[in-house]
């Protein structure tokens, strides 16, 4: 070859090493299949949380075998200002792999539990575990995992599992792990299972616990709480039958029909911390869009049963009055979507949240006047704000997203409920009957009944997970919407609405703990209210005020003396308002601080006595016997017992004559 | 049997039926004495609880909605604290819902407590004394006066106290053995896949059918069993068991169609009822009205079980062989100083 032939070859050749280097610098990153969303940035700038936790789930249903099979990838940034060496995840469903967990042994301790049939068990083992190293690589790390207990050291307990990192992960350093299960999916057990070709699946999949200062938050799984998890985006891809219909957390951004008959729906969401699904071939799969002058849109969609398709109004009127009250009241619900569940008979998937996603409650029949389905749909619409957005941490303070949502959603129910009345269930529980007479009130919704019978078993303070598990909801539930409206009774509705919702913008996707509740009532009252948490909040003790005598007698021809002893029966204490009230209409109020064990008032007047009232207003709604608050010199406690004992009478005759059937 | 035969049963049926309610209001006394037993059985347990309430209530002002219509927060309050009786205090005494309290209660096997279990014990042992002179006034249709009433009560007593031995023997083994079998056991079998209520809900009208027709069952062969030793003068409870189960066999039409007309009438005094209850309501005049509403049902549903006794007894007169069967009046030495003067 000539040397100018040698030079234009060399030349060409060079010119295609550069082409080819810069055509392989400017390829494109491997693209999505055409149509695929691309995954939401786990850092994007309209982040509402830390997504911190972040997961790619792929996961496909043995519909025959009732298991899961899993994939998953979770991201994870260390958003705290310690450093750690190890990973800790939850196995939830290890819960109900046999008697000796923790929290079947609480059930079993409580007297909560009948041991299932065998195929009810359920269990959740990780076969792989790979971590991604500082070198880039993915190291095998399944045999270092390993379960610890560290709330009561059970060993047999395996709901929570440890993986050590290799290395320290500094704050704001991330961790990339890959893991691979199997799951075995229980008949109905804690809202979770399958029933007939229906489906529920929560806390499905290894989902890591919270880093936080003091180090990791990993509770096992109690009989008495729920969960907690850090914000994250979650992508995934659940592979089912293809005749499921399939609801989710999150949203829908595309379905692929396989070659096998399957389907693989993903379903991607931002900014949540947690993911549950639903599938049947059975569901009525409804939409309806909420929209507001003041609030954005959300896409509704009900899933709702066959059986129960005459209730889809009702379903929609409370799941939109819900969005409309808690989003005037405390803050804007900020997804999309949400979807709603009514679940099949005998799933006990009712009365639950996850982000997006939440079952109602209702039964076949249901009168008109009775608050199912709208009690149950209108709290778990409602946990959105508190659970979902706000976070807080469920093994420890349930009673922030419980009790404050039991007392909201009492709100909502009646204002938005109406009629609402008592309903009693018989004839093994399938035939209801509602009572034209007795409304079902907001106090009701609140439920002072529960509480009343239950008030001292724990002292809300308490880590819930330690409450004792039979009475557990009556403080998270029950005692705090008691005396968070008890607080809205003495401060006002547009006080309490500004707590509420000035704690909600501050502190949601932050898992905010009791303090920063307290500090938001001190900041917007102006007063710490430390004597009113003291004995709500860090006391278990009980509050009942009465009257102990009452008594008018004639002095003289113009004088009545009119003594009035006022008593303290419980050992909490809280200021209540005395108003007696006299023959000629006058009234004298007395504002009593309630600390001592009673306080005596004789009034000299005119007019004789008539009634006294220990804080007429009912303000203090956590008083266990309402009765004694007050007297009347002219009882119809005589009038009211012969009412109700003649119309018990005929109950009884009525009994006599049913049993008359047997001679 | 053919369609005549069919039309047979049927007439001897309804005839029966229009015979029994003949029988029935023809003797308004007895009417009146089961009313009078069931309420005055029914009286102290009643006081009792309004003792109890009474107690409660106190003084308090709550006493003044409660009875102007219905304090729930105090009604919770009682039954939080109550004992014994007062945890029957529900709303479920309120209107129809004692119906289908009370009718489930039985039918889902549900235990009175103690002192309830006493009275209803003690209510159907004073049927079980009353009905021999109720049948042997029925089957007389004439007055027998109460003399004769309660003769032929004491007489006929233990033959049916040793009857309802064996009915008891026979309730209770339904209760004990083929309730739990079909409710507890089957019904958990059948349902535990299911997810939809609807057919849960048939299947248990279903086991309900089955059981409620077993107790029919049992029902009808010792009425007809009363009816044969009252009739017939039977000594023998087993002889008059198996004479029972005979004519039901032989007669078999005849008798459903009688059960059937007395059932659909039951179920439209059900009915009615359904729709006059009083609710809650007040004290004063409408108490009175309301409860004087409620004792009228119940003279009707007494009314009624007299009904189900009496057009049995036609039934059977009208089958036998001296269809007309009246017994002559024993004979009453006259109660005089001029008749103890001639012995």
């Amino acid at each position: 070859m000539t040397t100018p032939r040698r030079f234009a070859a060399a030349f060409l050749l060079c010119g295609a090493i550069v082409v080819a280097a810069s055509a392989r610098q400017q390829a494109p990153a491997e693209q999505p299949p055409a149509g695929e969303p691309v995954p939401a940035s786990q850092t994007a700038p309209n982040a509402r949380s830390p997504r911190n936790a972040n997961y790619e789930i792929d996961a496909r249903l043995d519909d025959d075998a009732k298991s899961i099979k899993g994939r998953e990838t979770i991201r994870w940034r260390n958003i705290t200002d310690q450093s750690t060496s190890e990973l800790q995840l939850h196995l939830y469903w290890n819960a109900w792999r046999d008697q000796e967990s923790t929290w079947l042994r609480e059930r079993r301790m409580a007297g909560l539990f009948r041991p299932p049939p065998a195929d009810a068990w359920s269990s959740m083992d990780v076969t792989a575990l790979r971590l991604r190293d500082s070198s880039g690589d993915m190291r095998d790390a399944t045999k270092e995992m390993r379960f610890i207990a560290p709330d009561d050291g059970n060993a047999r307990d395996t709901t929570v599992m440890s993986v050590p990192l290799g290395r320290s992960v500094a704050p704001n350093q991330e961790v990339e792990i890959e893991l691979e299960w199997t799951a075995r999916i229980p008949r109905p057990f804690a809202r979770t299972g399958w029933v007939g070709d229906y489906y529920f699946i929560a806390q499905w999949f290894p989902k890591l616990g919270v880093l936080e200062s003091q180090g990791w938050n990993t509770h096992q799984f109690h009989a008495a709480t729920e969960f907690y998890s850090d914000f994250g985006v979650y992508d995934v891809r659940l592979t089912l039958p293809r005749r499921f219909v399939v609801g989710a957390s999150g949203q829908q951004t595309a379905r692929t029909d396989n070659a096998d008959g399957t389907t693989t729906h993903r379903y991607q969401g931002e900014d949540i911390h947690d993911f549950a699904w639903t599938a049947s071939p059975s569901f009525v799969d409804l939409s309806k869009r909420f929209e507001s002058p003041t609030l954005p849109p959300v896409v509704i969609r009900l899933l709702l049963q066959s059986e129960r398709r005459g209730q889809a109004d009702r379903y929609f009127a409370i799941i939109s009055a819900t969005l409309q009250r808690y989003g005037e009241w405390f803050g804007a619900y900020p997804y999309p979507n949400l979807t709603v569940v009514d679940p099949a008979f005998q799933s006990d998937s009712d009365g639950m949240e996850y982000p997006t996603l939440v079952t109602g409650r209702s039964r076949w029949l249901t009168p008109d006047s009775s608050q199912t389905p709208e009690g149950t749909t209108a709290h778990e619409v409602g946990h959105q704000w508190w659970y979902g957005i706000v976070a807080t941490n469920e093994f420890e303070h349930a009673w922030m997203d419980e009790g404050i949502n039991t007392y909201a959603t009492a709100r909502v129910l009646e204002e938005a409920k109406n009629p609402n009345r008592v309903e009693s269930r018989y004839f093994g529980g399938f035939i209801p009957w509602s009572f034209r007479d007795i409304p079902f009130t907001r106090v009701d919704n609140d439920r002072l009944a529960g509480y009343r019978l239950n008030a001292e078993s724990d002292a809300p303070w308490t880590p819930t997970f330690q409450y004792w598990p039979s009475t557990a909801a009556i403080i998270s539930y029950n005692k705090t919407a008691l005396w968070l409206h008890t607080l809205e009774q003495r401060l006002g509705w547009p006080t309490m609405q500004k707590i509420l919702s000035i704690y909600f913008e501050r502190w949601k996707f932050k898992h905010p703990k009791p303090a920063d509740f307290f500090d938001v009532v001190r900041e917007v009252t102006g007063q710490g209210h430390y004597w009113f948490f003291d004995e709500v909040y860090r006391s278990s003790n009980t509050f009942d005020y009465g009257v102990q005598e009452f008594r008018s007698e004639r002095l003289d021809d113009k004088t009545f003396t009119t003594t009035v002893v006022v008593r303290r029966y419980g050992e909490a204490t809280f200021p209540v308002g005395v108003v007696t009230t006299f023959d000629d209409g006058q009234h004298v109020k007395e504002t009593w601080n309630g600390q001592e064990r009673r306080a005596v008032y004789v009034y000299q007047r005119s007019a004789k006595g008539a009634t006294v009232q220990v804080d007429p207003g009912h303000v203090l709604l956590l008083d266990v016997a309402y009765t004694n608050n007050s007297r009347t010199l002219s009882p119809r406690g005589q009038q009211a017992s012969l009412k109700w004992s003649l119309k018990w009478m005929v109950w009884l005759q009525d009994l006599m004559l049913t049993y008359g059937f047997f001679v | 049997m053919g369609s005549s035969s069919r039309q047979r049963a049927t007439g001897h049926g309804r005839q029966g039926w229009r015979d029994g309610w003949t029988r029935v209001l023809g003797a308004p006394a007895i009417v009146a004495g089961v009313f009078a037993m069931t309420f005055l059985l029914a009286l102290p347990l009643s006081i009792m609880l309004r003792g109890a309430l009474s107690a409660h209530l106190g003084s308090s002002l709550a006493a003044e909605t409660a009875a102007t219509g219905v304090n729930y927060d105090w009604w919770q309050e009682f039954t939080a604290q109550a004992t014994d009786l007062g945890t029957t205090f529900s709303p479920s005494i309120v209107g129809f819902a004692a119906v289908l309290d009370n009718v489930s209660g039985v039918i889902d096997a549900r235990t009175p407590i103690a002192p309830i279990a006493a009275a209803l014990a003690l209510y159907m042992t004073g049927w079980a004394f009353l009905s021999g002179g109720i049948i042997d006034r029925y089957a007389r249709q004439r007055p027998i006066r109460p003399h004769g009433f309660f003769a032929a009560s004491g007489g006929y007593f233990f033959r049916f106290l040793r009857l309802a031995a064996f009915a008891g023997l026979v309730y209770w083994w339904l209760f004990a053995y083929v309730h739990p079998w079909l409710f507890d056991h089957q019904f958990d079998n059948l349902t535990r896949g299911l997810s939809v209520e609807r057919t849960a809900f048939l299947i248990r009208g279903g086991f309900y059918a089955v059981f409620g027709a077993l107790l029919v069952a049992t029902n009808l062969v010792v009425d007809y069993a009363k009816v044969r030793i009252v009739v017939e003068d039977r000594r023998s409870v087993f002889g008059a068991l198996s004479a029972s189960l005979r004519f039901i066999r032989h007669h078999g039409r005849q008798v459903f169609a009688l059960y059937a007309l007395n059932t659909l009438t039951f179920l439209a005094v059900l009915a009615l009822w359904a729709l006059m209850a009083p609710g809650a309501g007040g004290a004063g005049l409408s108490m009175w009205l309301g409860f004087l509403i409620a004792q009228l049902y119940i003279g009707a549903r007494l009314a009624l079980k007299l009904q189900f006794m009496a057009s049995q007894i036609a039934l059977f007169q009208a089958n036998l062989a001296h269809a007309a069967y009246l017994a002559a009046p024993a004979p009453v030495w006259p109660e005089s100083p001029a008749a103890e003067a001639i012995r």
